[in-house]
């Protein structure tokens, strides 16, 4: 199978099977031989539905005869395997839930089934979307297709790597401290984590309640903005829903970036920062300015107050999880419990503060988008951690410049900005006021067509 | 507040708490875990809490309400 194949975008898929060149079944086996082929050393897929995928690409075919012109029809996605799919298993990647077969779909798998995809299978995920599997675990993680040593990052880690390697077109993740962002960062995609309340919860595993977002992830910006359309909107299953009208994502895409204020927040997300990472940002920015952009850095001391957002995340885990942690502790992965356990030795008092500090920091961050449009950062300060540095017992729980717009709740993407020398590559994180995805997604469009690192692809 | 900002989070006090939440963690594992928790203490306990009572905690939480004049 060609790359042009594997690498194909959404518009090039549907601008192919309504001209004849190519079918939803074509392209459906196509990337499932793919999957066999790389996947045995990738282990981006926990469950494959191929016969469900077959199913579906030929019921896309038919629609497609019929003159449907749903952009996302045979589209082949996967999804994170803490979304609920009715009849096929959903594991978060643990042994609790190893033979867990829900009878509904999330809100996400089912909008996109309705926007006619066509669904692959489920992709390895941190175990419950927080802690890395370590080996001898039920469920091995998956690995970075750039370099097998490496993590793909987590949580969506599978969603990342299968993006990667050309295994789908488009994927779902979960992010509650950076896991779209951060995969999306190591694996040289692309992941949109939206103003929270923005895309439907309901049916997706929970981790943390006040910080989990969900969203897509793909390789390009106009790609997520395709399903980001389709997954967005108010969902009355979701307590945390908004009813804010839906912006067209696809209209913004091509206009320029001329006179749009970016405003940069150095302080915290440039300490402990890898040379590499900081070039590669740098230039991002000079790309941004000759785009017309002007760019200036900004502050939000706040921002420093950022690490107290595990207090809530742990406390919130373990309020989730406290009946199964307390009743079978030898079915959670050793990092994932003492995570989880932690969040037992928050106090109330704790956990009320840290919210406090939340609320301080949203109301800076706030203050700062009315002086500029966007905020851009590096979405990590390092390249893909080794394997053998992230399930090391003592590595802790990382510094992290993406937590800030969990914290935040603001729309927020990830996408490749370089290389490094050994070549993992690099990203840039963009940050817009709330609803505002069209303007994060419009800036990432229009560096990307100035830039050709998207179209870089793994040695796999 | 004084100086409680640093003031770290003792093994001993780790382990109280451990008591109190009646959750086992293994011995080995306290430092790891005082860390975990300490750094994501820093913050809060550096938090001047009576100055800035106008400070309410985010606990029903809208990126809306608190990043927009509505």
């Amino acid at each position: 199978m060609s790359d042009e194949i594997a690498y194909a975008t959404i518009r090039e898929l549907g601008t192919r099977y309504r001209r004849r060149e190519l079918s939803p079944v074509e392209v459906t086996r196509a990337l499932l031989a793919r999957i066999e082929k790389v996947d045995t050393a990738l282990r981006a897929f926990v469950t494959l539905t191929t016969d469900r995928a077959l199913a579906e690409a030929r019921a896309a075919e038919e629609a497609l005869r019929r003159g449907d012109t749903r952009p996302l029809l045979g589209i082949p996605v996967a999804h994170k395997d803490i979304y609920l799919t009715r009849g096929v298993r959903t594991t978060a990647g643990s042994a609790l839930l190893a033979d867990f077969i829900p009878d509904e779909d999330a809100t996400c798998v089912r909008r996109w089934q309705e926007a006619g995809t066509v669904f692959l299978g489920k992709l390895m995920t941190h175990e419950f979307a927080f802690g890395i599997q370590r080996p001898g675990h039920r469920f091995p993680p998956a690995r970075n297709p750039w370099n097998l040593d490496h993590i793909p990052g987590g949580s969506s880690s599978g969603s990342g790597a299968a993006l990667a390697a050309g295994l789908v077109v488009g994927a779902t993740g979960s992010d509650t401290g950076g896991s779209i962002r951060g995969p999306a960062a190591f694996c040289g995609i692309v992941g949109l984590k939206p103003t929270y309340g923005r895309v439907s919860r309901a049916g997706v595993l929970t981790l943390s309640w006040t910080l989990d977002h969900t969203g897509p992830m793909a390789r390009t910006v106009e790609d997520c903005a395709y399903l980001l359309q389709a997954m967005a909107g108010h969902d009355p299953a979701d307590p945390a829903s908004s009813r804010a009208p839906v912006d067209d994502y696809l209209a913004p895409l091509g206009h320029d970036v001329r006179g749009l204020r970016i405003g940069v927040p150095r302080a915290y997300f440039f300490e402990g920062i890898d040379p590499e990472v900081e070039r590669a940002f740098e230039e991002a920015l000079e790309t941004l300015r000759g785009l017309g952009a002007q760019v200036r850095d900004v502050e939000v001391p706040s921002f420093g107050a950022t690490p107290s957002f595990l207090l809530i995340m742990m406390a919130e885990a373990f309020a989730y999880h406290e009946r199964d942690i307390r009743q079978h502790p030898e079915l959670y992965g050793d990092v994932l419990r003492e995570r989880i356990l932690t969040g037992a030795l928050v106090t109330a008092a704790e956990y009320v503060q840290a919210q406090r500090l939340r609320a301080e920091i949203c109301r800076e961050t706030a203050e700062v988008l009315r002086q500029v449009d966007i905020l851009a950062t590096p979405t990590t300060t390092k390249p893909a951690t080794p394997f053998t540095l992230a399930q090391d017992p003592e590595f802790g729980f990382p510094r992290s410049n993406m937590p800030p717009f969990n914290v935040t709740g603001l729309p927020t993407l990830a996408l490749p900005c370089g290389f490094t020398a050994s070549g993992l590559p690099l990203s840039l994180q963009l940050s817009g006021r709330p609803f505002e995805e069209g303007t994060v997604l419009r800036v990432g469009h229009a560096f990307e067509r100035a830039t050709t690192w998207h179209t870089r692809r793994p040695p796999v | 507040m004084g100086n409680e900002e640093d003031r770290e989070l003792t093994l001993e006090e780790l382990r109280a708490r451990i008591r109190v939440a009646g959750v086992t963690i293994a011995e080995n594992r306290l430092a790891m875990v005082r860390k975990l928790l300490s750094d994501a203490l820093a913050p809060v306990r550096a938090l001047a809490s009576r100055p800035r009572t106008t400070v309410e905690p985010a606990v029903t939480f809208s990126p809306r309400r608190e990043a927009r004049d509505e």
